[in-house]
């Protein structure tokens, strides 16, 4: 029983990040961590704010959904 | 009882001892399954081709195309994967090398899938499918699951894996560099072509779906203001936070989906929301023109994000329904339309069914999106077959149920619909009997009963395919919930679920197409390329509004309901696009020096060159005016010659025979386009064939990875 219920909640977990993921919750926290991980960042970080915007305009500016 | 002695297999078959030995029970049992998986899946399709019952049960359906995909994806896809391509892990992917946060991002295989599939399942596969229906559900539903598993999933997955080893340049950038300059050219025209052509024709199939009908839209026009009650949220409120502004939204569109009851139900408000074909066409062109000129997190992302929840939420519910309901199949495996005398289009079923159900089976527009964000995503080599091939059969599945979904209903209410009144006839009673004429028996009660039953005027001349699949998906669905009692706001519900992701694909096709005009204006004069320079943003985007518009206007007006016409014509284009793929993932592999193993594209590019120039062929030059672009301008010509038109409608027919000579002007520049790039690339064969010419491919060189063979990008989750 214990065994199951922590299956169930690594499964939820895994499925609740990759919906984060998909969906593009995650994206801001994923370009911070890609910025820490470089030696030595050229520009500073941007607000999510700024981001968000910055991402939106960049994605949609080449095919992104098709027939 | 068992004898006490025999303890296993092995007892009773000792000669098994040596056989297990060599192979191991674990991979003989492997064998078997899949063994029996493809008897099942031959079974399932034998059943479809060959039963000549009453009705079939769509369970049939569904076994027969996963049991083929499952197939296709663990044989075929493995063989290209190993033998064609060599996939290498070992390998840095463009993800890994240049890792920005933003465009190059390590993306878990599953999460990418997901993306891959969201962008390349739209309207396509659900309308294609719907209008071949009139040959009978046998040769789509072949089509669907063989030219998915031998060409569409082998363009995507290749041009994929071509894409990677290029850090993720485009199509045409390959085009340009692998095959010829010129060729790049080609391929850049060939795609702002069918984007033009595209956005016409889905913009015609919503403008069927909401012609006369309040319900619908108002719907799709409150999904305006809530996209913008979005946008805003996720800018100043709580930037970025996706998913439950999303789901807020979701809430706001299905209450919507509802209250659309009250509004056709109140006379004022329903004369406001009841508008025809032609102002429904110009108000989807100032919405296109106001999505791509405005910014993209006010209007068109936050649309988006609605439309993709919704698109998976309805496709998994169609797909529920069918397992819940397996509803029975009620048309008849081949009509009697195959020899070309089609209501809904005009054509033999060679080639004309394989040009209408393009995406499902195999589709030109999605080696963009191979070569566009997936490749700067992918996490390693070996993601490519899971993600380029699997997520192509998923969306042929897609099709498949769109198929079930069309052909589950009365064929004479699936005629009816799609059909025009200049091929039935003008009133309820003229086209019930021509209907009942062809052998699927239908009265004009019927009809009546069946539109006040889904909350709608009429369901008469409703071509465009979303109307049937509308009806197709309302009955399954409220077969599993409900009843009788909400098909009509299941219908509403389909209807706005099939729009919503059109204009989704509208409002992206156009900025993208506003992009293209700028880039292709920027060579003639700069300032023009400048994407963030308001003249320049506001011209561009008029430009591509005014051509795809012009295409659209001109299926409104169209006597033969415009699909006639513009769903060809799109299956052309988006086919020669597909050709134009083929040619630069077959130009690729000779470099690569896969020779032995080049039929894998090269068969599929042959029969897509052999389809669309045939079918181009016809579409200009047929003798039969349904068919042929100049037959039916001649025979306009010849009716204002004899006088047989009234003076009244001399412009409208003059204008007619302007845009029938257009559209044969266009379908002979794209076939003649993709014919000069096929010229190109075989003086490139032949050059490295006969070892005249050193074969220079493009690739990125290698660097080996430094991820850990385990590494699925799970590890860089944020729990």
């Amino acid at each position: 029983m214990q065994i199951a219920s922590k299956n169930i909640k690594r499964f939820a977990r895994i499925f609740w990040r990759g919906l984060r993921e998909w969906c593009g919750d995650a994206a801001y926290e994923r370009y911070l961590r890609s910025l820490n991980a470089q030696q030595c960042p050229t520009k500073p970080a941007l607000t999510a704010e700024e981001f968000y915007v910055e991402q939106l305009t960049r994605r949609y500016s080449r095919p992104n959904r098709c027939c | 009882m068992r004898e006490p002695h025999i303890r296993c297999a092995r007892d009773i078959f000792p000669k098994c001892d040596k056989i297990l030995g060599v192979f191991g029970v674990k991979r003989i049992a492997r064998v078997v399954i899949w063994v029996v998986v493809a008897i099942l899946g031959a079974g399932a399709l034998a059943k479809i081709a060959f039963d000549r019952g009453e009705s079939l049960n769509a369970m049939w359906f569904v076994i027969a195309a996963l049991c083929c995909y499952l197939v296709a994806y663990r044989l075929y896809s493995a063989f290209v994967a190993a033998r064609l391509l060599a996939l290498d892990d070992t390998r840095a992917t463009p993800s890994e090398r240049k890792d920005d946060g933003r465009d190059f991002v390590p993306t878990n295989k599953w999460v990418l899938f997901g993306h891959h599939f969201a962008a390349i399942a739209g309207p396509g596969p659900l309308v294609g499918p719907t209008l071949a229906a009139q040959f009978g559900y046998l040769p789509g539903t072949l089509w669907l699951i063989a030219g998915a598993a031998f060409a569409g999933c082998v363009q995507d997955f290749i041009i994929l894996f071509c894409s990677i080893r290029r850090d993720g340049k485009s199509i045409g950038q390959m085009a340009r560099e692998e095959v010829s300059k010129r060729s790049g050219f080609i391929a850049q025209l060939a795609v702002l072509a069918i984007l033009v052509i595209l956005l016409g024709v889905v913009a015609l199939v919503v403008v069927n779906a909401l012609k006369s009908s309040p319900w619908a839209t108002f719907t799709l026009a409150m999904t305006i203001p809530i996209a913008l009650l979005v946008g805003v949220y996720l800018r100043f409120v709580r930037p970025g936070r996706v998913l439950e502004a999303s789901l807020m939204g979701v809430a706001l569109i299905l209450f919507v989906v509802v209250a659309g009851q009250w509004v056709a139900d109140s006379p004022s408000w329903a004369r406001v929301f009841t508008l025809g074909g032609i102002p429904l066409a110009f108000a989807l062109m100032v919405y296109a023109f106001a999505a791509s000129a405005l910014p993209v997190w006010l209007l068109l992302a936050p649309r988006d994000y609605l439309s993709a929840f919704i698109k998976a939420g309805a496709i998994f519910a169609l797909a529920a329904g069918i397992l819940f309901v397996r509803p029975h199949v009620l048309m008849p495996p081949l009509t009697r339309f195959i020899d070309g005398s089609g209501p809904v289009f005009a054509g033999k079923i060679f080639p004309f069914c394989f040009i209408t159900i393009a995406c499902g089976a195999i589709s030109g527009f999605h080696s963009l999106i191979s070569s566009g964000t997936t490749p700067k995503m992918i996490l390693r080599e070996s993601h490519a077959r899971f993600i380029g091939y699997g997520a192509m059969l998923l969306e042929s599945f897609v099709g498949v149920m769109a198929m079930v979904a069309a052909c589950a209903m009365t064929p004479g209410v699936y005629f009816a619909i799609n059909s025009p009144p200049s091929i039935v006839g003008a009133t309820p009673d003229a086209a019930a009997a021509t209907i009942s004429g062809w052998g699927f028996p239908l009265t004009a009660q019927t009809m009546a009963g069946l539109a006040h039953a889904v909350g709608e005027q009429t369901l008469w001349n409703r071509a465009g395919g979303a109307p049937s699949l509308a009806v197709g998906m309302a009955q399954i669905f409220s077969n599993t919930i409900g009843g009788e009692r909400l098909l009509s706001i299941w219908y509403h519900f389909a209807i706005m679920f099939e729009a919503l992701f059109i204009l989704t694909v509208l409002d992206a096709g156009t900025r993208v197409g506003r992009f293209m005009v700028q880039e292709l204006g920027g060579r003639v004069w700069k300032p023009f390329a400048r994407t963030g320079w308001m003249p320049s943003i506001l011209a561009s985007s008029a430009i591509i509004v005014g051509l795809w518009g012009y295409f659209l206007y001109q299926g409104v007006v169209d006597p033969l309901g415009g699909i006639n016409s513009l769903w060809p014509l799109f299956g052309i284009s988006n086919q020669l696009l597909a050709a134009v793929a083929l040619v630069v993932a077959t130009t690729i592999l000779l470099k690569m020096g896969r020779t032995r193993w080049i039929w894998v594209t090269l068969l599929p590019m042959a029969w897509l060159v052999i389809i669309t120039m045939t079918a181009s062929y016809q579409k200009i030059f047929d003798a039969n005016p349904r068919i042929g672009f100049l037959a039916f301008a001649n025979a306009l010509t010849a009716q204002i010659a004899a006088g047989k038109i009234p003076a009244a409608k001399l412009v409208e027919t003059q204008r007619l025979i302007f845009n029938q000579r257009l559209d044969a002007a266009v379908t002979a520049i794209l076939a003649l386009m993709v014919i000069v790039l096929i010229v190109e690339a075989l003086v490139q064969w032949y050059g490295i064939l006969s070892s005249q010419r050193q074969p220079l491919l493009h690739e990125s060189p290698y660097v080996p990875t430094q991820w850990a063979e385990g590494f699925s990008g799970v590890a860089q989750g944020d729990d």
